[in-house]
């Protein structure tokens, strides 16, 4: 807020997106599951951060500000483009094939697999697990970055891992 | 000993642990902040130039109408003199000094004249060296 004040936006620019880079795209990703995609939301989300840091009052924390920012973005690109599953993305598509054709132990879930597997959870579901493991976040954070209380998170984390763990020893 | 719950742990933050933009998304992010940044001071100082007009356009507006009063109310301060004089001469005329009753007998039509001149050119004069 001192470099914003201090007219140094692009200073603030550059530390905002040092810190908040993964943690956007993971975000954005959650919601579009497609990585170019989400890669464009992000861009986005910044030049749109950017753009409003100097009328950024700090009523509300920059982390839950930018969060906002992103998931609105993220959904008016929902809204744009139907949702995309990431088993659409190429790369994706490709490991998937390749899991197929290779055999695979009773109990051991590749990524691959794995991955299919998550994208078959509802939601909320998909998103919290991905943004928990994704940076090891905190419950809180991850709370944060989807505007639930952390009790939601806590639920929806355990429903998902028990239906993962459930999919993964059949 | 691994139970199922922490090998499941292990293979979720393997598979989204590692999940980031690719490598040129801050080039491209800073190069596309440049380019907003250039776009943001155009438009300011496009915004600066037309306030600026706005601004000079009302003042310019705000003068001509005070002239404009001015002007009226110095036709009408103007005519009011005029009239006074003329009730001033015809009132003092009797008391007048005969030898300057015979100037004016001589020069009176040109005195006439010459003030009705004055009287009607002062207003012009007045909005010719405003305008000017």
């Amino acid at each position: 807020m001192e470099l914003v004040r201090a007219e140094r936006r692009h200073e603030a620019i550059t530390l905002i997106v040092g810190e908040f880079r993964r943690k956007v795209f993971g975000l954005a990703y959650s919601f579009l599951r497609n990585r170019e995609a989400a890669q464009d939301v992000a861009q986005d989300v910044f030049i749109k951060v950017w753009r409003a840091l100097p009328g950024f009052d700090g009523r509300a924390s920059l982390s839950t500000w930018i969060y906002t920012i992103t998931r609105n973005t993220s959904l008016s690109a929902l809204r744009a483009k139907r949702p995309q599953s990431s088993l659409s993305d190429p790369d994706v598509m490709a490991a998937v094939d390749a899991s197929d054709a290779a055999p695979s132990g009773d109990t051991v879930v590749d990524g691959v697999l794995l991955q299919r597997l998550v994208d078959q959870l509802p939601t909320k579901q998909r998103q919290v697990i991905m943004l928990f493991y994704m940076e090891e976040q905190s419950h809180e954070e991850v709370a944060t970055m989807l505007a639930m209380p952390v009790g939601t998170v806590k639920t929806l984390l355990h429903r998902a891992r028990a239906r993962l763990s459930a999919a993964a020893v059949k | 000993m691994n139970t199922p719950d922490s090998k499941l742990d292990e293979r979720l933050k393997a598979l989204f642990g590692g999940l980031d933009a690719g490598p040129e998304f801050e080039a491209r992010l800073m190069a596309r902040l440049q380019a907003e940044s250039q776009t943001d001071g155009k438009e300011r100082a496009m915004r600066a130039r037309r306030q600026e007009n706005e601004r000079h356009a009302r003042a310019l507006s705000n003068l001509m109408s005070w002239r404009h009063s001015m002007l009226r109310l110095l036709t009408l301060d103007t005519l009011g003199i005029g009239l006074l004089l003329v009730v001033a001469v015809v009132m003092a005329w009797p008391y007048l000094n005969p030898q300057l009753m015979g100037g004016l007998r001589q020069y009176g039509l040109d005195v006439v004249a010459m003030v009705g001149v004055l009287l009607a050119a002062v207003p012009l004069w007045m909005n010719r060296a405003r305008v000017g």
